[in-house]
This record gives structure tokens, sequence and C-alpha cells, in this order.
């Protein structure tokens, strides 16, 4: 069944995921879902592909290696669990199962970020810095719930393997209408345009993004947003287009640790290009165990929330050039 | 017999026959270990060279001319460190020639790695090295073959070793769990690890207990007694029915050669021209003896 929407409603992205899934499994004959325990959004695929679902129960390892078996034999497997057991307790499998042999296995979770309120156990911080070393992996980060069901559909035409990052995924706002952007894997997505500076963001940090735009605005700041969901392969043209067109003032708010996501992505683009830029600044988890707290109250508390994003803009648009 | 569409009569040898193709297959691993500069893990090739005989000469349904051939059985060396005694192995099978591995092993751009790459040498099934990867990986491939009512075999051979691996176990969950059987664990049973035998450092027994607690059909079978694993693969039930089985194969790691022998200084090494001398010396009393009893 097609999914209906209206822009600015509230999704729960899991539900696009499962919707996505049932109906790609109708397409792709070959399709099968795997996952540790982690099936609630797999029951619609579950009920009409029985026998193309594998649930492993709490095996993160054997569920990376059963999908890896499973493309081996011509077959595109998802796999759908948590990420911070997902990227961590399975990298080898992911590494040496998967994208040694460059398998069409498909890595889909949720927990990235300081979210959901599990403690450090169950937030996924690294996952994208370790997914981003891994030869032959393409790395995505979404925050618009519907996005999630077209980067699942195009990463059925990819030879290789890709992870897609989720927060919670139970309910976040849609933010592109319907036809409004050009989505495609490998290409960050100017959300907003602007010309004093860049505001770098993916995932759930989007919405905050677009948020501290509006506000500047207020203040008659001109801020671009843009939604680097893709970090592997990087948008380097768009990065140094950017560059260009907002004075070299760049800001990067990501739910990722500070050092080793999108920032560093970005920052390695910089240097290899030789871009120049006026300001840059990053804002990320610090290298703290962050505790517990509502996703809000830990943004804020590690200086990422939406004030903390208001604040370095406003610095960065300030920098004398 | 193990398939059905390929046919495979003209490889099951007969005991005898492949006794003397494990005398070869051993000669040519020692003429590699002999002639490469690098270590070749030697021990561990020798513990698993009847096995990859009465595999590749006996039970597999496999078509050096067609590799990719749907209805083949398929075989995971999860013990991605014996790939010379595979790689030897699948030669002699035809899959290629000697020649290509000796011309060419370990060195820069060649298909021939100390352990095997699934991209790089074409009829390798999957590229493995790490332990405790090739069960899961088999377990999804006798799942998709389950689902496209495919009746070939899934081997996966390990050491026991290996099966240290958590990874392991949760593969052998997920076959009984997924009723796969259609896939087979050999376990080369020589009880050393790299650094220890097996018992003084790690307490693998009991063994068979072990599989079958995990609901798997338990087969014995002599790792170096050709007749024992030609009735011991016999004995596999139909890869139609419900249960993984898993054949535990008793071997010795150096096996034939009398100084490497459960000897741990030959997990790996490389012999010299004198020592390959001796080995091929100590390998064929060792054949001698057995022809004579």
């Amino acid at each position: 069944m097609p999914v209906t929407f209206t822009f600015g409603e509230w999704f729960s992205a899991r539900t696009i995921i499962g919707q996505t899934l049932a109906d790609l499994g109708e397409e792709y004959p070959n399709l099968w879902t795997v996952t540790p325990d982690i099936g609630m959004t797999l029951v619609e695929f579950r009920e009409k592909f029985p026998d193309r679902f594998i649930d492993v129960g709490l095996a993160e390892q054997a569920a990376v290696g059963v999908a890896a078996g499973l493309a081996y034999e011509g077959n595109i497997p998802v796999v759908s669990g948590m990420l911070p057991f997902l990227s961590m307790r399975t990298v080898e499998q992911i590494r040496s199962d998967v994208c040694y042999p460059n398998l069409p296995v498909k890595i889909i979770g949720t927990h990235g970020g300081l979210v959901g309120n599990g403690g450090s156990t169950h937030y996924a911080v690294e996952d994208l810095s370790l997914m981003c070393s891994l030869t032959n992996m393409t790395v995505t980060s979404i925050g618009d719930p519907l996005m999630v069901g077209e980067i699942l559909r195009q990463s059925m035409k990819m030879t290789g393997p890709i992870y897609i990052r989720l927060g919670v995924g139970k309910s976040d706002q849609a933010i592109y209408e319907p036809g409004t952007h050009d989505i495609k894997i490998g290409k960050g997505i100017v959300a907003r345009e602007g010309s004093d500076v860049t505001l770098f963001a993916h995932g759930t940090t989007v919405a905050q993004a677009l948020e501290a735009a509006d506000a500047l605005e207020k203040d008659g700041h001109s801020v671009r947003v843009v939604d680097m969901f893709t970090l592997k392969p990087i948008d380097a043209d768009l990065i140094e287009k950017c560059a260009k067109e907002t004075g070299g003032r760049f800001v990067v708010v990501e739910d990722h640790l500070a050092y080793g996501g999108l920032a560093s992505r970005i920052a390695d683009v910089v240097v290899d290009r030789g871009i120049h830029l006026t300001a840059f600044e990053r804002l990320g988890i610090p290298q703290v165990f962050a505790g517990f707290g509502s996703d809000e109250e830990l943004r804020d508390k590690h200086g990422y929330g939406l004030s903390a994003t208001v604040a370095a803009t406003q610095r960065v648009i300030a920098a004398k050039g | 017999m193990a398939g059905s569409t390929l046919v495979n009569d003209g490889q099951r040898h007969s005991v005898a026959e492949l006794e003397d193709l494990a005398f070869e297959l051993r000669s040519k691993l020692l003429y590699l270990c002999g002639t490469y500069e690098g270590a070749v893990h030697i021990g561990g090739d020798l513990s698993v060279a009847d096995i990859l005989t009465a595999l590749y000469h006996y039970e597999l349904n496999v078509d050096p001319k067609n590799i990719a051939n749907p209805a083949r059985d398929r075989f995971i060396l999860s013990k991605g460190h014996a790939a010379v005694c595979m790689y030897i192995a699948m030669a002699m099978r035809g899959f290629f020639e000697f020649d290509d591995i000796v011309n060419t092993y370990g060195q820069l751009d060649s298909a021939f790695g100390m352990h095997p790459c699934k991209v790089q040498l074409a009829g390798v099934e999957a590229s493995t090295g790490s332990l405790g990867h090739g069960l899961p990986i088999g377990v999804g491939m006798a799942k998709s073959a389950r689902q496209r009512n495919e009746s070939h075999r899934v081997f996966v051979l390990m050491g026991d070793g290996e099966t240290g691996e958590g990874s392991v176990w949760e593969g052998a969950m997920a076959a009984r769990s997924s009723e796969l059987g259609n896939l087979v664990a050999i376990i080369d049973r020589n009880r050393q690890l790299m650094t220890s035998h097996a018992e003084e450092r790690v307490a693998l027994e009991p063994y068979p207990d072990k599989w079958a607690a995990f609901g798997w059909n338990v087969i014995m079978a002599d790792g170096h007694d050709m007749a024992s694993l030609v009735s011991a693969l016999d004995a596999l039930p139909p890869s139609s029915s419900n249960r993984p089985t898993v054949i535990i194969c008793e071997t010795i790691k150096g096996k034939g050669v009398d100084f490497m022998e459960r000897n741990l200084a030959w997990h790996a090494g490389s012999l010299g021209q004198e020592d390959l001398a001796k080995a091929m010396a100590s390998l064929e009393s060792t054949r001698a003896s057995k022809g004579s009893k």
C-alpha cells in the first residue's frame, strides 16, 4: 500500500520501513529480512513472506553472517536491529563477511545518537565513524521518516552494502514535501537556502538545524541548511559549493561523536581540496559516556542542542574574514 | 547421493584411490611448504588433508567446468588458514593447475593467498580467514537453498579450536532453529590450538555432547581413515531432513610427518630443502607402514 502523508506531520519511521519492505518484497522475490530479535517493524513482511524472514534471536553476529550467506546466493538481505549492537558487536562480520566480498547487504536500525534514554550501552555514538572506515560501505543517516522508504528503495539497486541509521524512529516530523527535493544516495540535500553560513546536519539534527535557521532568520541572518544524509561517499562538490556561496562559514551539528562523524568527513574534504574557510564549528557528542535523560536534555547537556546550535551559528557568522 | 542435478559419479573414488589422492595432496603441500619462502599453516593443512580429499574426490557435487552451477554443493572453508590445502584439493579436482598455486602463492596480485578470497579466486564459495564466520554464512546459504527448493548441501569445515568463537554457536542455534538438514558442519578435531593442546587451557569436552545439546545430529569419524570418512559421509541424512549434522573428525595436527605431528611448533612454518627431504621421507614411510599392516 502506498504511503500517504502530509508535510510537517509526525510519522513512525519504523512503520515506513515495515511498509516499504513489505512492498519491496513483492517487487524483489530475492529480498529477505534478517533480525536479531528486533522484528517489530518486520511484522508485515514476515506475514507476507514467512519463507524470506529470519529472526536469529539475540545473535547479531549470526544475523550478519546469515545475511552474507544469503547475499552470496544472489539474495538481497536487509538486516534490521538496534544500531548500538548491530554496528559494534558485528563490525568484523560487516567488514569481513559483507564488505570484503562487497555483498548487497543492507543494515538498517534505530538508536543512532543519544536517543531513547537507554544509557550508554544503548546509544550508537561511534557507529558512523566505524562504518565510514569500511571499504565498500555506503553510510547514511536519515532524519525525515518518509525518506527512509525512498533510501531503502534506492538501495535495492546497489551492488554493495549500505548502512542506514535512524534515531528512535518512533515519531519524527516529515521534513521534505514530496517532490520538492531530489533525494539521491551520495548527494546532500539543501534543505533550506541561505547565504551567510551553512549549517550541516544529518539524521535527527536536521530538524533542529532548520529550527535554528528559522530562529536566526528573525535576526536577519540567512542560514543555509544542508542535510548531508550520506556520509560516505560524501558530497564533496556540495561542500565546496557551500564554502563559496556562504562565505566559507560552516557549522556542523550531529548526534554522534563530534570527532569521527560528519564534521570529520567535511574537514577531510576541506583539507584535501584546499578549501578556504572563514570559520568552522562542530557540535556533537564529546568523549564522555553521556548518562541518562531525554533526547533533548542530553543534547543540551552535551552542547549540541538547539540553543547551542543557534549560538555557534551566530559566532561563525560574526567571525572576521 | 548428495544433490541430484550434477553428475559426480566420476569423482566418487574408491577408498584406495582416495588414499592415493590424499598422499598426493600431502606431497604437494610439503612441496609448497618447502619452496615458498613464507610460513604455511602446515599443521592444520595436514590435519584436514584427508577430509578435503574425501570432500573433493568423493562427496562434493561440484563442476570445475561450471563453477556457478546452482545445483552444486557449497563448501565453506571456515578455518581459512588451511587455504593452501583447499587450493591444492581444488587443483587436483580440476579447478585450476597446481602450478598456478606454486608459481604465484602469496605473491603480489596472486589469487592464492594465506586465506581464501572469493573475489580473487573463482570457485571459492566465501571469503574466510577470521575464525567463527563460516557457519553463519553457511546457514544463510542453506536457508536460501531451502527457500528455492534446491536439494544441494552446504558443508562448513571448522577447526575444533575455532569453535571457541561464540559466533559458531550462534550459527549452530540458527541452523537448528531453521531445521537445516541440508547443512553439514565438519570439525577438524585435532585437539590443538595455536599455542596449546586442547583441554590444557580450553575445556572443549564434552565435545560431541555440546553439538548434540544444540540439537545437531552428531557423527563421529576418524579423520585420517578414508573408509571411516566415506562411511560418515554416506551416513548423512537426506538434505531434506530437518536436523543439521556435524561430523566430528578425530585428527592429528601435522598428520603424516613425524616431526610435525602434535607439535605446537608446526602450527605454521616453512620447510627448507633439507627439512623438505626429511618430511617427504617421513610421509613415504608412514604410507609404507600403512600399506604393510
